[in-house]
């Protein structure tokens, strides 16, 4: 009511249309850089809109001219505030390599997460283990499908190759596809379960321990031992433990929301959450074409003595890989940022 | 939400950031209905895509369909994410459903997101989703201030509206050559002083939306507004008042408040 909005509007639009195309100009890049004639035009008409906007608010009813301002000084707010990221780090093909190097070393800095996962699935599979081998009538409730509770109808179908037409290469493609595509879900499932402060993951990874460890006893106490191991360690060495590591970034999640306080940076915390996940699912595309390609040829066909063989030189590998990689490095970076790694 | 507020734009829930330098300004929040019907239409993109890309993939497959059904199953579930992470990431926040619905995803202290940010809150939709149709998500939505799904809350993000700027254009009543209201000018200050934000908006909105109104329910309207305002803020003289109609009486005082000073010059 004390503003004359007429003039004030016919005085300071060129400015907030100048404003207004200045601000297109720089969203439309995708990496949002400003060289400096129009970091310092941004400035200048970024403190001047601001300014506009003080006097609309104070001094005038102009609830649209007020809404306009609003949201032009927010646009100039952002791009002024707004650290973009190097150019390198987005556009350089080496940069995405370094998720190779990158997963281990987060595996390993977030590594206790890792050892609580590996102790409630532990949990888990001692729990279906002692039911299925104490109580007979646990076994149709643990173990609902009909192959795990019948290993010797499974074994003869399987070294019979009854399934035949599955073990041809294009349907075992899919097959694979199919199995890697769930995998990854539920691992990422796993992971974002860490929201509910770490028990939804805890509870999935025990409802996965209980499973294996009732399957394993059972095909054991059966006599099948050996077929099993030659039918799930291929692809369980990397399976199991790519589930491990999700249930790993879900509990690391629920101590980041846990401890999360107003003026913390959790960039740094969710690009190793993201990190984690990223191996999770490297590590299943590489099981889910070993389950469908290798695991499902068995005797006759395949040694079981060689399975197995094949599926301790993959864990050997891994364990390497998750333990060695990077950690010249890592040690590098700990000598020089100490505080970093705490 | 408060809904009983007068002015319309206060009934949205709003993001107020104080910058630094002592500006505050508020980002409208979007509601779960306009997010939803966005997410329709990006579904609709990607398995419009993934179609596409499949119907190409078979021909290419044309003689080992099971590599084809291999290559589509995880184009599809990869496309699935990265559509989302991508383009928000790269595109100010915007999905093509998000840009055409007038959404945007920010980061929470109104500064753009970043592409981690993107992923994050992307990959949580998993969890979101459960355990059907997005009910964790959409009842998160509703129990949060700041209208935000467990993806959000976990990134630090939050959905704002983004309509078109448009510069406010003409003035909102009709300019009037004469206004009677400055013949008595120690009346009409003290309606500039006395008048409160909230009224002087009520006055506005309803002389804006004139058209919009019923007739009945505008006569209706203007009547309670001017007798309001004449009994109980400024009495101008009744010879004067008679004169005029409800309408008159509300475009004059809206004159008086929102600094008409053309009228006055003339009255001078």
């Amino acid at each position: 009511m004390i503003l004359d909005l007429e003039r004030f509007q016919t005085r300071a639009g060129p400015r907030w249309s100048s404003l207004e195309s200045l601000l297109a100009t720089i969203e439309g890049r995708p990496d949002r850089r400003l060289n400096p004639m129009e970091a310092e035009q941004l400035q200048e008409l970024y403190a001047k809109a601001a300014v506009d906007l003080n006097r609309v608010t104070h001094g005038a009813l102009a609830p649209e001219l007020r809404q306009y301002l609003e949201r032009l000084v927010a646009r100039a707010y952002s791009e002024l505030h707004y650290v973009p990221p190097t150019r390198s780090e987005l556009w350089q093909p080496r940069r995405w390599l370094r998720i190779f190097t990158l997963f281990p070393e987060t595996f390993r800095r977030q590594s206790r997460y890792f050892a609580l996962a590996v102790l409630i699935t532990v949990l888990g599979c001692t729990l279906g283990g002692l039911a299925v081998r104490y109580d007979p009538a646990a076994v149709d409730v643990l173990l609902p499908a009909n192959y795990l509770r019948n290993p010797g109808q499974r074994v003869h179908e399987e070294e019979q190759a009854k399934n035949h037409d599955r073990h041809s290469t294009q349907s075992e493609a899919a097959f694979s596809a199919q199995l890697i595509r769930h995998n990854i879900e539920v691992a990422m499932l796993a992971a974002a379960l860490g929201v509910t402060f770490g028990i939804g993951t805890a509870l999935l990874l025990f409802e996965n321990g209980v499973l294996l460890g009732a399957v394993a006893v059972r095909y054991t106490q059966q006599g099948f031992g050996l077929f099993m191991s030659a039918w799930l360690l291929p692809h369980g060495v990397f399976e199991i433990p790519s589930i491990l590591i999700a249930g790993q970034a879900g509990f690391y999640l629920a101590r980041v929301l846990l401890r999360r306080s107003e003026d913390r940076d959790v960039r740094q915390s969710m690009s190793e959450w993201l990190v984690l996940i990223a191996g999770t699912a490297m590590m299943l595309v590489w099981a889910g074409v070993m389950e469908a390609f290798f695991s499902q040829h068995h005797e006759p066909v395949l040694p079981y003595w060689f399975k197995v063989a094949v599926g301790g030189a993959e864990l050997a590998l891994l364990t390497v890989y998750l333990l060695l990689i990077g950690r010249r490095k890592t040690d590098a970076e700990a000598r020089n940022f100490p505080a970093e790694n705490k | 939400m408060k809904d009983s507020q007068p002015i319309r734009w206060a009934t949205m829930p709003e993001l107020a950031i104080a910058t630094p330098e002592g500006v505050l300004f508020r980002l409208p929040l979007a509601g779960p209905a306009s997010r939803l019907y966005a997410m329709l239409l990006d579904m609709a993109i990607v398995l419009g895509t993934v179609n596409g890309i499949g119907l190409l993939i078979y021909r290419i497959f044309a003689k080992a369909p099971g590599f084809g059904v291999m290559v589509i199953t995880l184009a599809e579930f990869a496309i699935g994410f990265a559509y989302g992470a991508l383009l928000e990431g790269f595109w100010n926040g915007q999905t093509i459903g998000k840009r055409l619905f007038h959404l945007r995803v920010i980061d929470k202290s109104g500064l753009p997101l970043r592409i981690e940010q993107a992923w994050v809150r992307n990959l949580m939709r998993v969890f979101d989703a459960l355990p059907f149709a997005y009910l964790v998500g959409g009842l998160s939505v509703l129990s949060n201030p700041l209208m935000q799904r467990f993806g959000d809350r976990v990134a630090g993000t939050l959905v704002i509206r983004q309509s078109p700027l448009v510069a406010p254009g003409e003035e909102f009543w009709t300019p009037q050559k004469y206004n009677s209201f400055m013949d008595y000018p120690t009346i009409a200050m003290k309606l500039r002083r006395a008048a409160t934000p909230e009224l002087a908006s009520l006055i506005q909105d309803a002389l804006r939306r004139r058209n919009e109104l019923a007739s009945y329910a505008r006569r209706e309207i203007y009547r309670e507004l001017a007798a309001y305002l004449q009994a109980e803020i400024s009495l101008f003289p009744d010879e004067l008042v008679e004169m005029l109609s409800d309408e008159q009486y509300l475009i004059n005082a809206a004159g008086v408040l929102f600094g008409d000073r053309r009228q006055s010059r003339v009255y001078r």
